[in-house]
């Protein structure tokens, strides 16, 4: 029983205080992969000693409820109190409905869990579809041009007046682009969106976005993982941001942010959650960290990231036999 | 060289193009002076468009008439719809370049944007 707490222990004060921590080291977007592959341990390692706790559990409730299923009904029955009693009457019934319990949880939330990815999927195949059909490809100008992205992904232009570029996910992937974009992008700035976009594609960060979402989902009030959406969101930026700074230069990507950026429509006051994000994105591009800063960043981040994951696996380690012992 | 995909857009292309109701065999003797294909190509790819619900078709004589079902303002304009102001499944799913954003935050990229054109006017 002892061996569960510690390790439900771990599991809370993981959950609870290493968002905190992270927040901290990854608010100024100082290497943004590493931040992003701590997040994402986090979340992962909480995940797994949350099982192994509650395997612990179980075990020790498996070992614990004869012995007190017996004490119970030896005290109501007295003598006529027989093994055979206390095993099928209190032992096995309350046992088999928690288990039955846990694993229809379990199923409902990852069953929830498929429907909306596949909606999701459904949806998103649609787009792509339409947008390949009745976008124009953008002729191949160069190394960034190109009818065919990375992973066969098409580019497509489609005539409209807003600003846009995004990319949807899928076999096979497109990059869809505006008239209303291409107009105020001059050659380098179109390479930075192009790449920009191809990375998340690369980087598969839709599918890091959707199992975030859907671990917040199902574990509301655990702050490692409603936060963990919105933090693995605008890491996956930084790192397409860092990626196309690499391929074409930075001030090719901070114009084309912010050409694409000062134009755009009034948004719905909704998604004024979001606003700041371009802007802190266009400082972190001008005014880069010093060499020094960021190497104690990525060491802190590593730091982090290799601790919770040994952690992690020793507890994963010595919840197995133990709770083998005692089942 | 292109892809199936890619002859379903260039077909819709032609017959946005097109605006009159037209036949597989107009749309072929188009596309061959582009590309070598044949005519069974250009006849299933416009059947399966019709299955998708992209095409109308109305029988004139032995052959079919196609024409778009939206024109392609309307295609743009959905897809804007869903890609800018969706809030559901898939505007998780795409990545945008920027995200959009609160007056303010136009402002102040405003303002960053006349000071950097300032120092080194291009």
């Amino acid at each position: 029983m002892s061996g569960a707490l510690v390790v439900f222990g771990y599991t809370l004060a993981v959950a609870w205080s290493v968002p905190v921590l992270l927040s901290r080291l990854t608010r100024h977007g100082i290497s943004a992969r590493l931040g992003l592959a701590a997040w994402l341990t986090a979340m992962a390692s909480v995940l797994a000693s949350a099982g192994a706790a509650v395997a612990l559990l179980a075990g020790a409730a498996i070992a614990g409820l004869p012995r007190l299923a017996e004490a119970v009904c030896r005290s109501v029955a007295g003598r006529a109190c027989t093994p055979v009693v206390y095993r099928s009457a209190a032992f096995e019934v309350p046992l088999g409905a928690a288990a039955i319990a846990a694993t229809l949880t379990a199923a409902v939330l990852a069953w929830r869990y498929g429907r909306a990815l596949q909606r999701a999927g459904r949806r998103t195949r649609a787009h792509a579809e339409v947008a390949r059909i009745t976008g124009r490809r953008l002729p191949a100008k160069g190394e960034w041009g190109g009818g065919r992205g990375m992973g066969g992904g098409a580019t497509v232009v489609l005539d409209a007046p807003q600003r846009a570029a995004y990319c949807v996910p899928g076999r096979p992937a497109a990059i869809v682009l505006t008239s209303g974009a291409l107009a105020v992008l001059d050659r380098d700035q179109l390479g930075a969106v192009l790449a920009h976009e191809r990375a998340h594609l690369a980087g598969r960060h839709h599918l890091l976005t959707s199992l975030s979402r859907g671990l917040a989902a199902s574990f509301p009030g655990v702050p490692v993982f409603t936060r963990g959406p919105a933090e693995v969101a605008r890491l996956a930026e930084l790192c397409a941001d860092d990626a196309a700074a690499r391929r074409t230069g930075r001030p090719a990507l901070v114009a084309a942010l912010l050409a694409m950026g000062t134009g755009a429509a009034v948004p719905a006051p909704a998604l004024a959650v979001t606003s700041g994000a371009v802007t802190a994105r266009v400082h972190r591009l001008l005014d880069p960290p010093r060499r020094g800063r960021r190497a104690r960043y990525g060491l802190a981040l590593t730091a982090v990231t290799l601790l919770l994951a040994s952690a992690s696996g020793l507890v994963i380690a010595f919840a197995g036999p133990f709770a083998a012992a005692l089942g | 060289m292109r892809g199936f995909g890619d002859l379903e857009s260039v077909i819709m292309h032609m017959v946005w193009d097109h605006g009159s109701p037209v036949t597989v065999r107009e749309l072929f003797d188009e596309l061959r002076h582009e590309r070598p294909i044949a005519y069974t190509t250009v006849m299933s790819t416009m059947d399966n468009l019709h299955r998708k619900g992209w095409l109308a078709r109305e029988k004139d004589g032995k052959a079919y008439r196609y024409t778009a079902t939206a024109s392609r303002e309307q295609y743009s304009a959905r897809l804007m719809r869903e890609a800018l102001d969706g809030g559901g499944d898939t505007e998780a799913v795409l990545s945008h370049f920027v995200a959009q954003m609160g007056g303010a935050e136009s402002e102040v990229l405003r303002t960053v944007v006349s000071r950097l054109t300032r120092r080194q006017p291009r």
